[in-house]
């Protein structure tokens, strides 16, 4: 039993897809966001393997460095969205993103 | 002009307990993300994204520079699951108010199947190149600061920014909307005055 850039590519995947589905499925703001972050983090997994099983030594550093990147911006985009989802609260008390559509 | 190797190629890690640690925590991984998504209350589903982002991290010190490892961790986790609380403590919408199993639901079970579908079959019939691997940890902090300088500064910008930005969208008053709502501070849980006018 080995692990490979297949198998955490793989696991990569599937946590974009779990974030495809908060995002399509769930109708909280709060829960489509934990969804892009999810997305994100997915992201920055199949940087980090490229980095380890792939292109080692051409770009050693280079997939933590863009990782760094991706979660920093992730973090920055759950700000913005978190108050936006405040504001939905405020003003609907509820965090449903749907709200008048009834 | 050939590219001359120097290092080993990339190995697949085959140690026995690194193997278990790194299968282990994918699957605990993906479990606590699924946990995060179905989960109906969302002070759970924030707990089990924050528990998504510390498996993640152990991911990352089995397989990148540990300066990855403790952002992500240190940085990362703490600051998303902060965010998420305090959104909480503003207000209180815990309970889901979506119907189980809800037509959006097969819709997004679909979408999701269909996008692991592709991916797995991208990876599976791709031949990824390789390249020869040196100690990656030794030259992260350089280059981030050399390299990825101008990344650099253009994330903390962003991030400055976006906290600025969050704060000012959270500090100012709501305008007053056709169906009477609007407010400048979230109502009380425990009765205060109500954010919608009756």
């Amino acid at each position: 039993m080995s692990v490979g850039l297949a198998v955490i590519l793989v696991a990569s995947a599937a946590l974009f897809a779990v974030g495809a589905f908060a995002l399509v499925a769930r109708r909280s703001a709060v829960l489509m966001l934990l969804g892009t972050q999810f997305m994100f983090t997915a992201g920055g997994v199949a940087f980090v393997a490229f980095a380890r099983f792939g292109l080692g030594a051409t770009h050693a550093t280079a997939g933590a460095a863009v990782t760094m990147f991706a979660g920093a911006t992730a973090v920055a985009e759950l700000a913005v969205g978190l108050s936006i989802a405040a504001l939905i609260y405020r003003e609907h008390r509820s965090f449903s993103v749907d709200t008048d559509r009834g | 002009m050939p590219v001359l190797l120097i290092g080993a190629l990339p190995q697949p890690i085959t140690e026995a307990p690194l193997v278990i640690l790194i299968y282990g925590v994918l699957v605990l991984m993906l479990a606590s993300a699924l946990a995060s998504v179905l989960l109906r209350n969302t002070l759970y589903a924030i707990g089990a994204f924050a528990a998504t982002m510390v498996l993640v991290a152990l991911l990352y010190l089995a397989l990148a520079p540990f300066l990855l490892f403790a952002v992500q961790l240190l940085v990362f986790t703490t600051v998303s699951a902060a965010l998420l609380l305090s959104l909480l403590r503003q207000t209180s919408g815990l309970a889901s108010t979506q119907d189980r199993f809800s037509r959006e639901w097969i819709v997004g079970a679909a979408v999701a199947a269909a996008l692991l579908a592709l991916l797995v079959v991208v990876v599976a019939s791709t031949s990824w190149p390789l390249g020869p691997t040196t100690n990656a940890g030794a030259g992260f902090g350089a280059t981030l600061t050399n390299t990825y300088v101008v990344g650099l500064a253009v994330l903390a910008v962003i991030l400055a920014s976006s906290a600025l930005g969050s704060g000012l969208l959270l500090a100012a008053p709501t305008l007053p909307s056709t169906r009477g709502g609007g407010t400048t501070r979230p109502a009380s849980p425990r009765g205060g005055r109500s954010a919608r006018r009756r």
